[in-house]
């Protein structure tokens, strides 16, 4: 179809407002889906079927829709990643759209999250379209969000489109407003090929297929390709559109939406924001904004029974296959056995990560607290960046040590502002904007070491304002700060796994908390266990785990031999899996006892 | 299985310990809420029957026999039933297997169940040593642990079996309960020496998976017990009984000389026993066997002339010597090195001999030429160190 009567569009909407319905909606009046195979979240389940041997994410779907004024247009709705996690592609999802829907549930408002995507579209310089959805709940509060959105966008509060997806109010008119308001794609269809890959998957049949748009010039199935970036050639053996189901097509003109299958083996290969361009007339330069993945958070994972560490190497590479950009190293650590270091986009990557590698791979895991990437100017100018604690060298060789910092928003009702701002002060946060959205609500931006965000920041916000803050954040580089590393050691010898790098002035107090959470977890021995927690060669905190005075059977009688016989037999079994830390016996469970409250507590956002 | 010993009283670890017959009463009036033996409250109408059942499985025993060194009857509350039945049930055990002339012949009793007359029949059956459920002498303690006598009625019963003529009388103490003070403990061990106890077992509180007091404890109505409350609890005892010239010789057993239980002794020394009744145990050259548990189960057995056997295992000779270890270092002498070679070989010492040095270092057990025991330190750690060496 010609440029002129294309569409592109997203839905900038925070979980729960209402996203799948109004895409049902959208799906049913343009009669992409007959109302006889309507179901609800068509396009969510959709991920999880399986056509012609390949399973088809709903990544972009194409429909084709009569307007007012007589003409088709074909408008096609790209989906975006709904986690602060995956910023990058994102914005890359957006890079592929003409315009956005900013959909807000009419009985909460905007989110932190709806937010940050808004800013980015605004960035991208895409026309906006304000909706408010669920007008139809007792609950909902129109006029009062109008007000905010309007505010937000610079628009008036009659421009604020007001629907209900779920019975379909207003839908109609607001698909009207997006043909007349979303400008058409303005690119070249003469110049050499341009193509966006805003996001890819793997296929066990067909390997990785790519979403892509059509920037400038067109695609032709057969046709010899580059991925510019890359600087990886390939053929696509096939292109194709989602309408909703995938159709193979011969050709993806300027400004179109689709698939290409290229036979590429991984993910990493060619990623989310390279640029595909024609082998034969190449394009001179790639489109704009390719970022690498960037892991921000990392931890050590390990299998909870050491002999599983093949099977969690062989489920890695198979992950990887999937996922650019999950990375990964084997390391070693006295208390959890050989694993690997991995490094995750941020919480909920490394979240999801861990559950598709216990839940398709069936395996139990342990990983250690979550760490940042540090760099650290040598005393000999040198600089090293690390991702394990373990490896931060000796105070003496350092010169600074630099962290990352992200920009944090918060959203939150005005009376627990106080709350918020004392939540990010006590984690070296840095305000730097603090804006009303209306007299009820403000958004509220910091600059927070990252360090000090993947531990139990999210949850705090939620218990302190009782659900009703929301979060989203950003990198913005790297500070200088005061920081060290505190070790734990049991009975003098350090144990790696609990090493971890705090600022100086929270070191007490992660001391203080390890040594006294480990005193309760480890079995009292035949001696007094110290448990400390220092800097370097200076101890901070102590504790002790009393030595054993008491564990003698009382009674033992001719009956009773065989059964005390054994029960001792059990203990020694149990004695055999324990860990030695030096000659203190540690059962496996109380590392990752010790190791599951951090890592439970920084999680969840 | 030891044949014809002469009989030499024994206070410590010896290759050849005897023979013993252990005879089970598996019937309380009430069964104490911390009690894990295998014992039924209100079965009054079983106790006929099942004494004839204990009578015919004697007197129908077919496997090896050995005149007994010595004899006990445990429970369960043995007096419960009337002292004619318990020596119908000795008589068929000396028809049977015979008794060593001058062989320790125990008999259990609850304070509650004795007077002077049924002393006397107990004599008479043949009984010389009586182990009296004692347990405390402070009434909160008793409630607590759900004893029905008082500690009036506990020394009465111990001076009247003195007077009665027994040359053995036991007193058996339960500490370090959480209903227990170090005074009401210091009391009762006070209370027991006035009386003329020749011996005396005190045993910490097991909670024991399965009692009523382990669901008290699990649901936090009934504090558990501290195990450094019990080591304290345990000095303040064997303090005390020492002063008083009781030599303690085993974990939980103290004792004037020369008045070691015989037959428990047997078990430390990992001898060879029959146990008849219901759930008894036997051991025989390192087969170790038990009876079916329940008494019911046991008289119809023997009504129906099959074995009441319900379980057994036989210890390889490597396991017999962990097993001979866990059993013998619990005497306070410990193991003469040179006998339990004899009996087991050098290899059960030698194979273990990287673990006795660990722990001699660690300060848990002492070796000196002749045996090896369980240090100072290490008799509270016992589980600690027989672990190691099982």
């Amino acid at each position: 179809m010609e440029q002129a009567h294309q569409r592109a569009i997203a839905v900038i909407a925070h979980i729960d407002h209402g996203k799948s319905t109004l895409s049902d909606r959208l799906l049913q009046l343009t009669h992409t889906v007959s109302d006889r195979d309507m179901t609800e979240q068509f396009l969510d389940r959709m991920d999880l079927e399986r056509e012609r041997g390949i399973t088809i994410k709903a990544a972009a779907v194409r429909m084709e829709y009569k307007a007012s004024n007589g003409e088709t247009y074909e408008v096609n709705l790209i989906d975006t990643p709904g986690h602060v996690d995956f910023g990058y592609e994102v914005s890359r999802s957006l890079a592929a759209c003409d315009g956005v829907l900013l959909l807000v549930d009419a009985a909460q408002g905007i989110e932190a999250q709806t937010l940050t995507n808004l800013y980015l579209a605004v960035d991208a310089g895409l026309e906006i379209i304000p909706v408010l959805n669920k007008i139809d709940l007792p609950a909902a509060q129109p006029d009062k969000y109008a007000e905010e959105l309007s505010a937000l966008i610079g628009s008036d509060p009659s421009d604020v489109f007001r629907i209900s997806a779920k019975t379909g109010d207003g839908v109609p008119e607001l698909l009207e407003a997006i043909v007349a308001k979303v400008p058409p794609p303005n690119g070249d269809p003469n110049a050499p090929l341009r193509a966006l890959v805003f996001d890819s998957m793997y296929d066990s049949y067909r390997g990785v297929i790519q979403y892509l748009r059509v920037i400038d010039g067109s695609l032709s199935t057969r046709e010899p390709i580059r991925f510019m970036v890359a600087e990886y050639d390939a053929e696509a053996d096939e292109i194709g559109v989602m309408s909703p189901n995938a159709r193979p097509v011969d050709r993806l003109d300027t400004g179109e939406v689709g698939y290409l299958i290229a036979g590429i083996k991984e993910v990493s290969i060619a990623k989310v924001g390279d640029t595909i361009t024609s082998k034969k007339h190449p394009a001179e330069r790639p489109l704009p904004g390719y970022r690498e993945p960037k892991p921000m958070v990392f931890a050590g994972i390990y299998p909870v029974e050491g002999d599983d560490f093949p099977l969690l190497r062989d489920a890695l590479e198979k992950l990887k296959l999937n996922d650019a950009a999950l990375v990964y190293e084997p390391e070693s650590s006295t208390a959890l056995g050989f694993g690997f270091r991995c490094g995750f986009l941020g919480l909920l990557h490394m979240e999801i990560v861990r559950e598709r590698l216990e839940r398709e791979f069936d395996l139990e895991l342990i990983a250690t607290a979550p760490s940042v990437g540090y760099e650290i100017l040598m005393t000999d100018g040198k600089v090293k960046v690390i991702r394990n604690p373990t490896d931060m060298p000796d105070p003496g060789q350092i010169q600074e040590i630099y962290e990352p910092y992200v920009s944090v928003m918060i959203v939150t009702p005005s009376d627990y502002v106080g709350t918020v701002m004392q939540l990010c002060q006590e984690r070296r946060g840095e305000l730097k904007e603090m804006h009303y959205l209306s007299p009820e609500r403000v958004e509220i931006r910091y600059h927070i070491p990252l360090g000090e965000i993947i531990f139990d920041f999210f949850d705090q916000l939620k218990s302190r304002t009782k659900g009703y803050a929301s979060l989203d954040y950003e990198p913005v580089g790297m500070n200088e700060s005061n920081l060290v590393r505190v070790d734990v050691l049991l009975n003098n010898q350090p144990v790696d796994a609990f090493s971890t790098i705090v600022h100086r002035d929270k070191a007490y107090d992660y001391g203080k908390t390890m040594t006294e959470r480990l005193r309760k977890l480890i079995p009292r021995q035949m001696f007094d266990v110290p448990i400390q927690a220092a800097i370097g060669s200076r101890v901070i905190a102590r504790e002790t785990v009393k030595a054993k005075r008491k564990d003698v059977i009382a009674k033992c009688y001719g009956g009773d031999i065989t059964r005390k016989r054994k029960l001792l037999e059990k203990q020694k079994e149990g004695k055999k899996r324990m860990k030695n830390i030096g000659s203190v016996e540690i059962p496996q469970g109380a590392f990752i006892e010790a190791l599951r409250v951090d890592s439970d507590a920084g999680t969840k956002s | 299985m030891s044949l014809a010993p002469a009989l030499t009283r024994i206070d410590g670890w010896v290759a050849d310990p005897g023979f013993g017959v252990y005879v089970h009463i598996p019937f309380c009036a009430h069964r104490c809420g911390y009690c894990d033996f295998n014992t039924y409250e209100g079965l009054d109408a079983l106790h006929e029957p099942y004494v004839d059942a204990l009578v015919r499985d004697i007197e129908r025993w077919d496997g090896p026999t050995a005149p007994a060194t010595s004899v006990f009857f445990g429970g369960g509350t043995p007096t419960l039933l009337p002292p004619k039945a318990l020596g119908r049930i000795l008589s068929s055990v000396r028809d049977r297997f015979g008794i060593v002339a001058g062989s320790e012949t125990t008999v259990e009793a609850n304070p509650e169940t004795i007077d002077e007359a049924v002393l006397e029949g107990l004599l008479q059956a043949g009984f010389d040593r009586i182990s009296m459920g004692v347990q405390s002498l402070a009434p909160r303690v008793l409630a607590g642990l759900e004893r029905r006598h008082t500690a009036g009625k506990a020394v009465e019963a111990l001076e009247a079996a003195r007077r009665a003529g027994f040359r053995y009388v036991n007193g058996d103490l339960i500490y370090g309960s959480v209903w227990e003070t170090p005074d009401d403990l210091r009391l009762s061990v006070e209370g027991l020496l006035e009386t003329s106890v020749d011996h005396i077992s005190a045993y910490a509180l097991t909670i024991e998976e399965g009692t009523p007091l382990s669901t008290l404890v699990k649901t936090g109505r009934v504090t558990d017990v501290d195990p450094d409350v019990q080591a304290e609890r345990f000095e303040l005892v064997a303090d005390m009984l020492g002063s008083a010239g009781y030599r303690r010789y085993e974990i939980s057993n103290w004792a004037r000389a020369g008045h070691e239980s015989q037959h428990n002794l047997l078990y430390w020394c990992a001898g060879d026993y029959l146990g008849f009744g219901a759930g008894a145990h036997s051991h025989i050259g390192g087969r170790r066997s038990w009876a079916t548990r329940l008494p019911r189960d046991f008289i119809d057995a023997v009504t129906s002339e099959v074995s009441t056997e319900s379980g057994h295992e036989v210890l390889a000779n490597d396991a017999r010597a962990g097993e001979a270890l866990m059993l013998g270092l619990r005497l306070v002498d410990g193991i003469p090195t040179v006998s339990f070679n004899q009996r087991f070989g050098p290899s059960g010492l030698q194979t273990r001999e990287q673990d006795i040095s660990a722990l001699e270092s660690l300060g848990l057990l002492n070796r000196d030429g002749s045996s090896v025991r369980l240090s100072v330190q290490g008799t509270l750690l016992a589980n600690e160190v027989v672990g190691r060496l099982l």
